[in-house]
């Protein structure tokens, strides 16, 4: 998955955009390595940030499906249903199906959890790392996604 | 070394750019503490062209790694599933085994038909695809330690070149802003000489 970075460290006299900074919203302030490395971890976080969010919408529309399945399963009459596995439908009795959804429930709920933590904790490290580098930098610098 | 200002061209190897490799042979795009110096440690000198042309020729080299990496990271997005899959599937046969039970299948006959089967569960034997047409039968318990072992070995990879592609990004981004500041430092080096002149 190829998340484009967003940073665009404007020059003085004029950044990749064209665009020309008046005299005074020049900031002189030297890239020190500390800052380089703040940087880069701010375009690394940007990156996970969009796989996250990526994998996050894969595993609610999977528990959509899941939850669709068991809505199903209990309105069914108590029939045997076929359940996918892989390539090939499997003829299981709805109580091994309600199981097993539940069983798939469970493990994608816990992925989905990790994520939205993880993306939480993203959040706040750039919200952090903006701050910093925007005070040393001012408008030199461009963090925002266009 | 040629004090013939064209001959500084080839001054500018990929050595005096990059400092180091990673544990996998990408360069590290090295970080500029002061452009004056950096420009002065060549001999002669080198001009902020030379420098910007040197730093944008190895931003190309790592967008081009970025898009292959990704590439490479999008194959093992797709294998991993589908190890998943089969494992999950014999996952279930040997459950049925344990069971003593038969599995009534649907199995994908042509493309728009299934067909309907009863498998023997007790035989405990499955069949892997290992690739260039070859299947060979396993037991559940093998196959299952086949398959795991595939899948750890992909999660592994995988995550190799989640780093090396977290390792390139990050080259990216330095060797951009080291060319931002080497034109922020040529404009300002023109303008104090305008001024002093």
């Amino acid at each position: 998955m190829a998340t484009s970075l967003l940073l665009d460290f404007k020059m003085p006299e004029a950044n990749s955009n064209g665009m020309i900074l008046a005299k005074d919203e020049e900031n002189d302030a030297e890239v020190r390595r500390e800052d380089q490395d703040k940087i880069n971890e701010f375009g690394q976080l940007n990156a996970r940030l969009h796989e996250v969010r990526g994998e996050t919408s894969k595993l609610k529309s999977l528990l959509e499906k899941l939850d669709d399945a068991s809505t199903e399963l209990m309105m069914g009459n108590g029939d045997a249903v076929m359940l996918r596995l892989g390539d090939a439908l499997f003829e299981a009795s709805e109580e091994e199906a309600t199981e097993f959804c539940e069983a798939e429930v469970e493990r994608y709920q816990a992925k989905l959890d990790a994520f939205d933590r993880e993306e939480t904790d993203i959040q706040e490290r750039m919200a952090a790392l903006k701050k910093i580098l925007y005070g040393r930098f001012g408008k030199s610098i461009n963090l925002e996604e266009k | 070394m040629s004090t013939d200002p064209d001959a500084a061209v080839s001054n500018i190897s990929l050595e005096s750019i990059t400092d180091g490799k990673n544990a996998r042979g990408i360069p590290h795009a090295k970080f500029v503490d002061d452009i004056e110096s950096f420009a002065n440690s060549f001999n002669p000198p080198a001009s902020s062209e030379l420098l910007i042309g040197a730093y944008s020729d190895l931003f190309s080299k790592f967008k081009a790694y970025e898009q292959q990496l990704s590439q490479k990271r999008a194959n093992y997005e797709e294998k991993l599933p589908e190890i998943e899959k089969s494992i999950k599937l014999v996952r279930h046969l040997k459950k049925k085994k344990d069971e003593g039970e038969s599995i009534i299948t649907r199995y994908n006959l042509a493309d728009t038909i299934y067909a309907k089967a009863e498998v023997d569960c007790s035989q405990g034997i499955v069949n892997l695809w290992l690739g260039a047409n070859v299947m060979l039968e396993y037991t559940y318990d093998e196959a299952l330690e086949l398959l795991t072992s595939k899948e750890s070995l992909a999660k592994k990879e995988f995550a190799e070149v989640t780093e090396d592609l977290t390792f390139t990004r990050n080259q990216i981004i330095t060797s951009e802003v080291n060319i931002s500041r080497i034109y922020n430092w040529d404009v300002r080096r023109k303008r104090s000489n305008a001024a002093s002149n």
